[in-house]
């Protein structure tokens, strides 16, 4: 496509992309910077391991500059809380040495209450120019649950301390007084505070990186650079939304439940181009729910941005370049942008299904070659609680469990993964029995659980687990018991999740996706098998030599053979 | 006597001779023979001894830097392997640690699994965390599975059990069974190579192993058969990861050891040169022609980890901490459709390579630019041995960079330039000011073939205030071998609260792995009064799954107090706070054990009233920057500069292995080991 041709149109110019490029060098250090040191200096496991959370660069307007997100979840989530902030302190209030703290996804944003929010202003020649700003997964909030999370929920109030924006640091000191309030209303709170402070320290960590860049480059410099970034990134969504012609996309996909039982609940969206823009339109998803299955709006945006960047051009910088040409348009009371006080806490399980929907959209607009089957659309979560086995009090092992990943055209699904909106590590085998009274019987693949096709669909995971403990408590919250992963271009769909009790045993029974507070014996065990996505492509077009590669490893059986047209 | 180190890559093998007696160095370079990298080895040491005189007897030591098991993973060229697992755990390897490896492109796909699933069996039989069988082994079923291997020609085997590292019973009888039944076959159990815990990377280094092993044992024994047709008196050594030497019976049992070996060997001799000329703290900065290696020296020492990855695979074996990214010479400059220039992470490397080197190259790569600046010789290169073409370099960057930018072509070389110095900036910030290293405290170690033509620019924009170019820069590697110790490393795990109890056998356990060490040294001929231990403690507070690294002196007898209060003091520095009273838990100790050997010491001699004017090859019209637009820069041959004579940049060094780009706004001298020694006196942007 012709370079100047497409500044005629009135795009931005970009004015030194040479600049540009060593510029975004420089911004991705201080984000790496702060996520490094984010993730290195906190306590809880959640940030500390699982690298659950996020950091950004914002303006002064509060539009987003740069993000390294380590959970795709996170994606433009921080903007909500900037957002936020500005609107409750307008800018003209905000001084030197001041922070601010929020997590609510009514009053400041978030996406969910485990999710705390830092956001720090940066000031350079006398004005507010920037603000740094990181958001972190705390193991607990307070609430009704160790942890903050129930599917089960029904508001809010029952999903630990609300925290509109307020300050935090004041004069370039930490309120001491408030984060005691706030550690005292969770069950760890010296973890708290001293993850907390880390959050601080992080923003002013980007603050003083940001402020030697400015120094370096001067800041109208840095200003026309980040203009430079800005329009870059927008030129090149456009480009791709451009490539995506007038057709249009639909998909529906339903959650098993909404989190308390009840009726599947449908996940509905149809994609299209409309001048320029790339609109999402949720009309005919289900109502908000009961149980805690409910996004708010952040984080339908975060699962839009992702899809978008995943199946559009997944090089794209995270700013809001990318983010100015997708319309999203969802009514409010939908259980993907539900209204207060809806409880929102086993949000990711929906936000999976929203992606799911939005990747079934594009089957029907990208070519054939780019289309990728379903997979593990869930974020199967286990946990197991009881008394500690060496030392006084509770354990809680919390666990999300991956599975098949998509097929497409070039490649066979992978097997064993996260998909989609999360990306967090297992806890080895060895580290979870040194750690619990637990016992691992089998972590391995769920077989023949990939869809058939040209190129199979991903294999889900099984993990079978005995308790060594009499009143070891289970919960258990995920999807996909009644629908599976589709397959695409004639694939085969992925096998469907199963959760049993005491597998293997006289007593064997098998449970629903959603479970709460099951009361485990010494002994007893637990199942759970991941779904297996969808295949791309006719099976009978798959190689006899993969077909046979399949067979001697028990990825498929010879009863199996049929589907393939053998 | 004379010593040689060797270093094997992809394209060249470099050499260096050194005199022992003098302590003079030499150095030389061949193409590589990557069907059997021993060919390169042994002609041309037997060329290099030629040319310089040298008789085979005369030689006392060769090391090598290899690549062999690495390419054997890269290029999946290992052996057959199969894989015996406990019951229930046979997907291990596939499940790894249920990431993908990239957020958003699914295109990005897990590396292929080196044994396929039909060659994984299982045993029945289970150890718990605390070493006590649940289920005892049956070593039966180890003849109903030898059957299969042998239908399925299954020529190396890995054995890795859940909870081996602490009870390695049922591996040892398992291995112990498949040796009695089937001696030609190539065992590795994870208890013997990497008795740690966390299932998934301990598998994953015994697999790689067991995958390289065999074809690694075929190439030692060329290697050792060409050495010994050398008639040069010694057996060959061989440097591993963690940048100590091996000899070859240790190298055919753990291969998997030798990963990166090169690299390590260039961070060794960088520390090691750089120490001599006075500076401790450095950044190593290897470019080469597709990648950029960069690794900090604190206080003369390397810094290592455990957690790499070889081809994507995790391997849990100490190592130098290299940080690695794809730029270098060959990385190509590109514009994409909303007009940004990119440069990296494709690269065009040694082919088609540059255009300039006219391989067949068509797109502009960073080597390009320094052609068409006049940094690098426009002419030709390597001695006069690869020419140059400047006019298709220019011509590239002209149709693809700057006509397409609408900036001129000097702008847009430096351009590709200014990008390429960013993104190892980056590099740097990354493994020292993003750890709260402070860069004016360092100099700059530049090596590789590419390392002393950028080094300058990245030290400006960094703020790092020296740059310091080694001799031969490009034969960096090489000449790191002659200035490495021999060492090996043992590990123990034991994940348990750091109580009296525990404490005594953490005890028990350095006196072990010294017992082993000191085995291990018998066995590579040190003598007593050269050996010297290393031990630390990798422990953390209860809750976390994160170590901090306790050092713990060699016939130290710590208290548990005392370590306590230094693992306090450790989490302070690397965490920035510390929990006193909290439950530690150990959970790895390690040792290594170092035969030291003897260094040469450096008789470089400098020219005595040499002058820079002989030292002037020519001048030439270069380009640095916009604002001097080109200028007539000296050119000087490395070897006839004057040691002790201050000079100022702009100016251009060129030698065999490497140019050194010099520019203005630096003063600089060759030091008393004829070290370059440029001080970066401001940004001359």
């Amino acid at each position: 496509m012709n370079h100047q041709t497409n500044q005629a149109g009135g795009t931005p110019r970009i004015a030194d992309p040479i600049g540009m490029e060593v510029f975004s060098n420089r911004l991705l250090t201080i984000t790496e910077d702060m996520g490094n040191t984010l993730i290195r200096s906190s306590f809880s496991t959640n940030i500390k391991e699982r690298k659950d959370c996020s950091v950004g660069l914002f303006d002064r307007h509060g539009r987003l500059i740069a993000q390294a997100s380590h959970i795709p979840l996170h994606l433009g989530s921080l903007r909500g809380s900037v957002q936020a902030v500005l609107e409750r302190f307008p800018a003209e209030t905000i001084e030197p040495g001041m922070a601010f703290i929020s997590n609510d996804p009514y009053l400041a944003g978030g996406t969910h209450m485990p999710d705390i929010a830092l956001v720090t202003p940066m000031f350079a020649e006398g004005e507010l120019r920037f603000f740094t700003a990181n958001i972190a997964h705390h193991s607990d909030v307070g609430g009704s649950v160790p942890g903050s999370i129930s599917a089960a929920s029904r508001t809010v109030f029952e999903e630990g301390i609300r925290i509109p924006p307020i300050l935090v640091v004041e004069n370039g000191r930490i309120r001491e007084d408030l984060l005691d309030f706030i550690a005292s209303n969770t069950r760890e709170p010296e973890e708290r505070i001293l993850d907390l402070k880390v959050q601080i320290a992080t923003n002013e960590r980007g603050n003083a990186a940001l402020d030697g860049l400015v120094r370096q480059m001067g800041l109208a410099q840095v200003e026309q650079a980040i203009e430079d970034i800005l329009n870059y990134t927008a030129l090149r969504m456009k480009m791709r939304i451009g490539e995506l012609g007038s057709s249009r996309g639909s998909f529906v996909c339903h959650l098993d439940d909404d989190g308390s039982g009840g009726d599947p609940v449908p996940v509905a969206v149809s994609v299209w181009v409309e001048n320029g823009n790339l609109v999402f339109d949720f009309s005919g998803t289900g109502p908000q729910a009961k149980g805690a299955l409910n996004v708010s709006r952040s984080a339908l945006e975060a699962s839009v941005f992702y899809a978008a960047k995943a199946l559009l051009d997944p090089q794209l910088m995270p700013n809001e370049g990318m983010m100015a040409a997708v319309d999203i348009r969802a009514e409010k009371g939908l259980i993907i942008n539900a209204q207060f006080p809806a409880a929102v806490g086993a949000r990711s399980i929906t936000c999976q299904k929203i992606v799911r929907s939005i990747f079934g959209a594009f089957r029907e607009i990208l070519p054939e070659s780019r289309a990728l089957s379903s997979g593990n659309d869930d974020l199967p979560t286990i946990v197991f609680s009881a008394n500690h086995a060496r030392r006084a009090g509770t354990y809680v092992y919390l666990e999300t469990i991956g599975g098949g990943g998509p097929a497409s055209a070039e490649t066979d699904g992978m097997n064993a993964i996260h998909v989609h909106v999360t990306n967090t590590s297992n806890l080895p085998v060895e580290a979870l029995e040194h750690e619990y009274p637990l016992m691992v019987d089998e972590y391995s693949l769920v077989e023949r659980s990939g869809g058939a096709g040209r190129r199979r669909g991903g294999l889900g995971i099984t993990r079978q687990i005995t308790a060594l403990r009499d009143g070891t408590i289970f919960s258990a919250r995920s999807d996909g018991h009644k629908f599976p992963a589709t397959g695409v271009a004639g694939g085969g769909d992925g096998a469907t999740a199963h959760l049993y009790r005491n597998y293997g045993l006289p007593t064997e029974q098998a449970l629903a996706s959603k479970v709460t507070h099951l009361v485990l014996a010494k002994g007893e065990n637990i199942r759970i098998e991941t779904p297996g996505a969808g295949g791309y492509g006719l099976p009978s077009e798959r190689t006899d030599a993969e077909v046979e590669r399949d067979i001697a490893d028990g990825v498929i059986a010879a009863g199996d053979l049929p589907l393939y047209g053998r | 006597m004379y010593r040689i180190g060797v270093d094997v890559g992809g394209t060249f093998t470099d050499f260096t001779l050194l005199n022992d007696i003098t302590g003079q160095v030499s150095f030389y370079k061949v193409s590589s023979t990557p069907a059997d990298p021993s060919q390169a080895i042994c002609t041309g040491a037997r060329e290099m001894l030629d040319v310089f005189g040298v008789k085979a007897e005369e030689v006392s030591f060769i090391g090598h830097g290899t690549t062999v098991a690495t390419n054997l993973v890269i290029e999946r060229k290992g052996t057959k392997t199969a894989l015996l697992t406990t019951k229930g755990f046979r997907d291990i390897l596939d499940i790894g640690r249920q990431t993908r490896p990239n957020l958003y492109d699914y295109r990005a796909v897990k590396p292929q699994i080196l044994v396929p699933r039909s060659l994984r069996f299982e045993i029945d039989e289970r150890v718990a965390f605390d070493g006590s069988v649940l289920k005892p082994v049956d070593v039966a079923q180890v003849d109903g599975i030898l059957e299969k291997l042998r239908a399925a020609d299954v020529q190396s085997v890995a054995i890795c059990f859940l909870h081996s590292y602490r009870n390695p019973d049922h591996e040892n009888r398992v291995r112990d069974r498949l040796r009695e039944l089937a001696p030609d076959l190539y065992i590795t159990a994870s208890s013997d190579l990497l008795p740690e815990f966390r299932e998934f990377e301990r598998l994953s280094t015994t697999v790689l192993n067991a995958y390289a092993g065999p074809r690694m044992q075929t190439y030692l024994d060329r290697l050792s058969e060409g050495v010994k047709e050398l008639n040069a008196p010694v057996a060959p050594y061989t440097i591993h990861s963690n940048g100590g030497l091996m000899s070859i019976p240790t190298v055919r049992q753990y291969p998997v050891r030798t990963c990166l070996s090169g690299p390590a060997a260039g961070v060794i001799g960088g520390a090691v040169l750089a120490g001599e000329a006075g500076f401790r703290h450095v950044i190593t900065f290897d470019v080469g022609g597709t990648s950029t290696d960069v690794s900090l020296i604190l206080d003369g020492r390397p810094q290592f980890t455990s957690s790499r990855t070889v081809a994507d695979f995790p391997v849990k074996i100490p190592m130098i901490d290299i940080h690695v990214i794809g730029a270098g010479g060959g990385s190509i400059a590109r514009r994409d459709d909303a007009s940004a220039l990119k440069v990296g992470p494709f690269s065009a490397g040694a082919v088609p390579g540059p255009v300039a080197y006219g391989r067949g190259g068509t797109e502009p790569t960073v080597t390009d630019a320094n052609v068409v600046l006049h940094r690098l010789n426009p002419v030709t290169l390597l001695g006069g041995k690869l020419a140059v073409d400047e006019q298709a370099a220019i011509r590239v960057i002209d149709d693809q960079v700057a006509g397409p930018l609408g900036i001129d072509r000097d702008e847009a070389s430096l351009g590709i330039l200014r990008i390429a110095n960013a993104n190892m900036g980056r590099a740097i910030r990354s493994i020292s000011s993003e750890h709260g290293h402070d860069l004016s405290r360092f100099a700059l170690m530049a090596f590789g073939g590419a390392g002393p033509l950028h080094a300058c620019e990245v030290a400006q924009e960094c703020g790092i205030p020296t740059v310091i170019v080694p001799r031969e820069p490009g034969t960096m590697c090489a000449r790191g071998i002659l200035l490495s110790d021999i060492s090996l490393d043992f590990v123990r795990t034991r994940v348990a609260a750091a109580t009296p109890e525990t404490w005594r056998s953490v005890m028990t356990f350095f006196d072990e792995m010294r017992r082993e060490g000191e085995e291990w040294l018998d066995g590579e001929h040190v003598s007593a009064e050269l050996r010297s231990f290393q031990q630390l403690i990798e422990a953390r507070y209860e809750g976390q799954n994160f170590e901090v690294t306790v050092q713990v002196a060699p016939d130290e007898t710590l208290t548990l107090a005392e370590f306590l209060t230094r693992f306090d003091a450790a989490h302070r520095i690397e965490y920035g706070y510390d929990i006193p009273g909290r439950t530690v838990e150990v959970v790895n100790c390690r040792t290594k054990a170092v035969g030291l050997v003897p260094k040469p010491y450096n008789d470089f001699q400098p020219k005595i009233g040499g002058s820079v004017e002989e030292a002037l090859i020519e001048h030439r019209t270069t380009y640095f920057n916009a604002g001097r637009g080109r200028e007539k820069t000296p050119v000087y041959e490395r070897e006839k500069l004057p040691a002790g004579v201050p000079m100022a940049g702009p100016a251009i060094v060129e030698e065999m292995s490497s140019t050194t780009v010099i520019p203005p706004a630096t003063r600089f001298e060759i030091d008393q080991a004829g070290n370059i020694i440029i001080s970066i006196l401001g940004d001359a942007q």
